[in-house]
């Protein structure tokens, strides 16, 4: 590291995080969970995907299986909810348009995260222009927000850790000096360094590496013969100097949809529905993000834990000849390749569709023969049409086949908040 | 479902055609800031006096700042209560404590740190807000929809 100063550089970074976003939603919702213990559970009430703080202090840890700690809500000690996605969505595109008022360039990079590219604000504005932020956010939507500010993103991540680690920093914290970089460098922990991970921790630990200002001391040619050139982009990032490029929507290899049963199915027919299901969120997930798939795949499981019962793990892919993303293709394929793999006398307990092979909508080429290219245009309205009426978020309009996600015994919510912002019958009630 | 520009293929273009686009949109004119506007649904009968009844949606906007006399949802030791707001002892009013607070009415937050939450109904008491309770104004209603037709 040299003795850069910082401030000249022309480029900032802010990065928006939602502080224990899911949790925050059902707090704005229920005030009376603030400074209570709460988790909110994955899918299917599985395990524990997010945590206020004051459930981190008790030491439950993400990923806990929820029947671990499922006795310290029957004492009283610990909230629980299960995952309620439509209303963290419906928040976080809340939080997003608040900021995209104020970045002259925002990049939404998860459900609770957002760079706000600040170049071209004067330095001394920024600090001032976030604490506001902060303030309006959590007047206007009920959720907190803590923002790191940085030349580049990964120490714009740093920046943020330290904002919600503190409560000295109110919430913004800015490194935008050597001296502050390496003071915030020396107290990061390497496995906390964004671009590091879960593998490269140990690896990087075993040579010596303990925290980021560790790792940035060893010369570049050190980390390039290590760690490649994504190493070098980490390591230049941590010094502030711009590597990571703002990312194009990057286009999903492959959409992946599937659910575990809570009672086992046998009939084909109950699985057909499930599997019309899953094969219509994919396309509709396709559609959303303008591509096609060129490959329906589906899978079915018994239950491994009943050892006692015949396993039959089958899955089966077909190919399109075209890729496709409009419900009745992508269902139709679906079934074919069901109706491949299914055999009487075994109790399913999960299925899945995966479409993979994805390409851009608009690139497809159509094939020249045995191509039904006004059949095509059918399909392709039915699923506008169908898009339409289901964003609205109950799955009104359908296939045949399908069922619309509300089984008796589908995923198990049990301990599931309202849809107070997308539904007109689950409003809050007020006395 | 209806092309944003149709197109006119031969004659003159229709004179409406110019027209086509404007209509009133109910979330424009009932919702000024988008990101902090939600619904709530009334429960009982705290606010009848203001013409606010069971069943009623209200349209909250959590951007306001809240000011003597707005109704607001207000969080109160547990559960989400619909009262006028004021900063002035309803009980000090020359006697005439359950008098609704006319909205515009001057008022100072600044120097009265108390607050009281004014129901709408005779039936129930104000309620002074004290550091005991644990209390957040959670928006200020901006609109009320009552449905008025009981054949839909």
């Amino acid at each position: 590291m040299g003795s850069r100063d910082l401030r000249h550089k022309e480029s900032v970074y802010a990065l928006v995080d939602c502080n224990n976003f899911f949790v925050s939603c059902e707090r704005a919702f229920q005030p009376g969970l603030e400074g209570r213990p709460v988790v909110v559970l994955s899918n299917n009430d599985g395990c524990v995907v997010a945590r206020s703080n004051e459930s981190k202090a008790m030491g439950i840890k993400m990923g806990t299986p929820f029947f671990k700690v499922k006795y310290l809500v029957d004492q009283g000690k610990l909230v629980v909810r299960s995952s309620n996605y439509t209303l963290y969505g419906d928040l976080s595109a809340r939080v997003m348009s608040l900021l995209s008022e104020v970045a002259p360039k925002l990049e939404v990079y998860s459900i609770d995260e957002a760079f706000m590219n600040m170049d071209g604000v004067p330095d001394s504005d920024l600090p001032g222009i976030c604490r506001e932020l902060i303030v309006k956010i959590r007047r206007w939507t009920g959720i907190p927000v803590s923002i790191g500010i940085a030349r580049t993103k990964t120490l714009g991540k740093v920046a943020n850790h330290f904002a919600k680690k503190y409560k000295g920093y109110k919430g913004v914290c800015v490194i935008d000096t050597d001296e502050k970089m390496h003071k915030a460098l020396s107290l990061t922990p390497i496995g906390d360094v964004w671009g590091i991970g879960w593998r490269g921790t140990p690896k990087l630990k075993a040579l010596g590496v303990e925290t980021a200002l560790d790792f940035v001391s060893r010369p570049r040619e050190w980390v390039h013969e290590r760690m490649g050139i994504v190493g070098v982009r980490t390591w230049s990032e941590l010094q502030g100097i711009r590597m990571v490029e703002e990312e194009k929507e990057e286009k999903r290899k492959s959409i992946c949809t599937s659910r575990s049963f809570a009672s086992m199915i046998d009939d084909l027919d109950e699985l057909t529905q499930r599997v019309s299901d899953f094969a219509g969120k994919c396309a509709e997930k396709l559609r959303k993000e303008g591509t096609a798939a060129g490959t329906v795949g589906v899978f079915i499981h018994t239950n491994r834990f009943r050892e006692d019962l015949e396993q039959y793990y089958p899955n089966a892919s077909i190919h399109l000849e075209v890729p496709a993303n409009s419900t009745p293709e992508i269902v139709g394929a679906a079934l074919k390749a069901l109706k491949l793999v299914y055999r009487p006398g075994f109790e399913y307990k999960r299925a899945g569709v995966i479409v993979a092979d994805i390409v851009d909508a608009d690139s497809i080429q159509q094939t020249l023969f045995g191509f039904d290219s006004s059949a095509r245009d059918r399909d392709d309205r039915i699923s506008k049409v169908m898009d339409m009426v289901n964003t609205s978020g109950k799955n009104v309009l359908r296939l045949g086949t399908q069922r619309g996600g509300h089984y008796a015994d589908g995923i198990r919510r049990e301990f599931c908040s309202g849809l107070y912002t997308t539904s007109w019958s689950d409003l809050i009630e007020v006395r | 479902m209806p092309d944003d520009k149709p197109t006119v293929h031969a004659g003159f273009p229709s004179p409406a055609q110019d027209y086509m686009n404007t209509f009133i949109d109910l979330n424009k004119e009932l919702v000024r800031h988008p990101a902090a506007t939600f619904y709530a649904r009334v429960v009982g009968d705290s606010m009848v006096d203001a013409g606010v009844e069971d069943g009623d949606v209200l349209v909250v906007d959590k951007s306001m700042e809240p000011q003597e006399g707005d109704m607001a949802v207000c969080f109160i030791d547990g559960e989400f209560a619909l009262k006028y707001i004021s900063y002035k002892d309803p009980a000090g009013d020359s006697g005439k404590s359950r008098k609704v607070p006319k909205p515009g009415v001057s008022y100072d937050i600044l120097e009265h740190r108390k607050m009281w939450l004014l129901p709408a109904n005779e039936k129930y008491p104000p309620i002074e807000v004290t550091e005991s309770n644990d209390f957040t104004v959670w928006g200020v209603v901006t609109y009320v929809i009552k449905k008025v037709c009981t054949r839909l």
